[in-house]
């Protein structure tokens, strides 16, 4: 059995400031794993434990998903191997494109039983590449997954919904969304860390893969800040709660605002 | 010159971080106000392989560096300092004369327990009228046929009475000072060997600090540790590094007490705007920032001279000598910023400070750092 858990190697949104254009400004942000990708690694960790499955990271995007501090931080956490697509084109890849590029890094793979993901990547949050990416390979895609036991073929997928849990059977290869805590990740070890540079590493060619190109592309065309209203600092100081109500009616008249 | 940290070091510092704040940083407060050794850390710590870091997997270690070990003792330290000098004092100075000094034979009994956290370790050199003359020590070890019987007490014990295996120092032949001092490991459970009511200290108070009695306690001769009259040596050797691990300590401390005044005055708002707007504040708060700066260079320098393999002895002393320096100064600092919070156990400041000032006191105080440090410049 192979199980695929494809992360987001990306910077810390928190750590990030807007610039007056309405840009953002990553260059203080430091480096990471997305927040909820170390519980999409412990989910398939836990059930390639119970299965003897082989565990392979897949990361695709922007310079600097590929380098070996990216690739020993996520194979630190329990994988056995990672497959990269690190071109600089990437870095403004919307989701439909990434997508593409990590189905045709999972037909490259090849034999893949299931696909694990995480809620959404700490930077954009949009929760669209795990559904994209299932279209793409012609695989049934499951969000909020809060467990997933069984094997190739056989898999048995518990999700949390509105009212109650839900149990799904999948007899065929899937895509799953972990839910934010499906499971505690798991912190690496100072074994797992020094362990991981040793475990092998692929790095493929964006062209080589031959991605289709979209039939619809989507361009950021405009950003703005949000605007600030612009307060008047105005303050009632009076003991006297009657003249106090009289002089923010005649504020509030004179603001316009009654 | 590169001063970047190498990938694994990096990652090693997120992972204790992650997991100190997890697990560690939930119990620093209580295990603080409430005197309590936090015995259920240590399976943990030892799961996270922080309790043999420098020791080789094949001794039961994990194998890291000498910097990622200060970093990971730094990090558990700016999450608890008490943890800290538990995890450092058993590293570096338990664990580490077992695999320095140790025969094949010792190795095999203690050092895959040690290095991998399943049996805590201590160091019992300090005696109540011996401390940084470690020399005068009344401690006696008397051969017989088939070992040796101990006699005296030791004090400020760090991680007695949980530990299981002990270093101690006793004098085998009282007439030749220094060289009549020998090092033996003893077990806890040894007849003999009895632990005294836990010192009430004020800092670091998550770390038990009893005295420790022996009484006609006997030990085979398998228990000495290097040779007869080798064991002054043993103790100051093992103190070089375990400076590092202290400063590493005091490092960390440092390193909160920063955090924790950088927060608050972007918090605290006086005059109608948070204080790090005035420069009184900033004045401070770049001077700790300064100061945490330097103390980590100088303590990764000691660091990469172990891991190296050069000459640390003067290094090591240099950064004990400054990180506690700084982590007193930082704290003091960090409390001013606070203004009469800083002064409350509502902030984490107080105990930053409390805890600070040990960091010049144990492993050799300020004094003899600076000895050590102007017999090398004057020699």
């Amino acid at each position: 059995m192979k199980i695929v858990v494809a992360y987001k190697w990306t910077r810390d949104p928190e750590e990030a400031s807007a610039r007056p254009d309405g840009t953002v400004d990553w260059s203080r942000a430091k480096p990471g794993l997305s927040t909820y990708d170390p519980v999409a690694i412990e989910v398939a960790r836990q059930l390639a434990a119970e299965t003897g499955a082989e565990l392979i990271g897949v990361t695709v995007g922007d310079k600097g998903v590929g380098t070996p501090l990216a690739c020993k931080a996520a194979l630190g956490r329990g994988l056995d191997r990672v497959v990269t697509v690190e071109d600089g084109s990437l870095a403004d890849a919307g989701r439909s494109e990434l997508a593409a590029v990590l189905a045709e890094v999972i037909k490259h793979i090849g034999d893949v039983d299931l696909v694990v993901t995480g809620d959404s990547s700490m930077d954009v949050a949009a929760k669209m590449v795990p559904t994209v990416l299932a279209g793409e390979l012609g695989w049934p895609a499951v969000a909020e997954v809060t467990s997933v036991t069984g094997k190739a073929g056989e898999l048995r997928v518990g999700r949390e919904i509105p009212g109650g849990a839900q149990v799904l059977e999948i007899s065929g290869p899937a895509v799953l969304a972990t839910s934010a805590d499906a499971a505690a990740p798991r912190v690496p070890g100072m074994k797992d860390l020094l362990a991981a540079g040793k475990k092998p590493v692929e790095h493929l060619d964006l062209a080589a893969l031959k991605v289709s190109p979209q039939n619809a592309v989507m361009t950021v065309t405009g950003r703005s800040l949000p605007e600030r209203k612009v307060r008047k600092g105005q303050l009632i100081d009076t003991a006297d709660p009657a003249q106090a109500a009289d002089e923010l009616l005649t504020a509030l008249r004179q603001a316009g605002a009654l | 010159m590169d001063f970047e940290l190498t990938d694994e070091q990096q990652l090693i510092r997120d992972a204790v971080r992650e997991f100190a704040e997890s697990e560690i940083v939930p119990v620093a407060a209580e295990i603080d106000r409430d005197h309590r050794f936090p015995a259920e850390l240590l399976p943990k710590l030892a799961e996270m392989n922080l309790m043999g870091m420098t020791f080789p997997e094949k001794e039961g270690g994990a194998g890291a560096d000498y910097v990622s070990y200060v970093i990971a003792v730094e990090e558990v330290s700016r999450a608890c300092a008490s943890t800290g000098i538990i995890m450092s004092s058993h590293n570096s100075l338990a664990t580490w004369p077992v695999y320095k000094f140790g025969t094949r034979a010792q190795k095999d009994r203690y050092m895959h327990d040690m290095a991998s956290g399943r049996r805590l370790g201590a160091f019992a050199l300090t005696e109540p009228a011996a401390g940084t003359d470690a020399a005068a020590g009344t401690t006696t070890a008397v051969r017989t046929g088939d070992g040796y019987v101990l006699n005296g007490s030791k004090m400020f014990i760090s991680n007695a009475p949980h530990a299981e295996v002990y270093i101690v120092f006793a004098k085998t032949d009282p007439d030749r000072g220094t060289r009549g001092i020998s090092a033996f490991i003893v077990e806890g459970d040894t007849p003999g060997f009895a632990v005294g009511e836990a010192e009430h200290k004020m800092g670091i108070r998550g770390s038990s600090t009893p005295p420790l009695y022996f009484t006609d306690m006997r030990i085979p001769k398998e228990a000495l540790l290097g040779e007869e009259g080798e064991g002054f040596k043993i103790a100051m050797a093992t103190l070089d590094g375990g400076r590092i691990g202290v400063s590493a300590q005091a490092l960390g401390i440092a390193q909160a007490a920063l955090e924790a005044g950088v927060d608050y005055a972007k918090e605290r708002v006086q005059f109608g705007k948070p204080i790090a707007n005035l420069q009184a504040i900033q004045w401070m708060i770049a001077d700790s920032a300064l100061q945490v700066d330097a103390a980590r260079l100088l303590v990764y320098r000691a660091a990469a001279c172990v891991a190296a393999g050069r000459p640390y002895s003067t290094e090591g002393a240099m950064a004990k000598l400054f990180a506690s320096e700084t982590a007193t100064r930082v704290a003091d600092r960090a409390i001013q910023i606070h203004g009469g919070y800083g002064y409350t156990e509502a902030y984490p400041v107080e105990r930053h400070y409390r805890d600070a000032k040990i960091t010049e006191l144990y492993e050799g105080t300020s004094e003899v750092q600076r000895m050590v440090i102007a017999r090398s410049a004057l020699r």
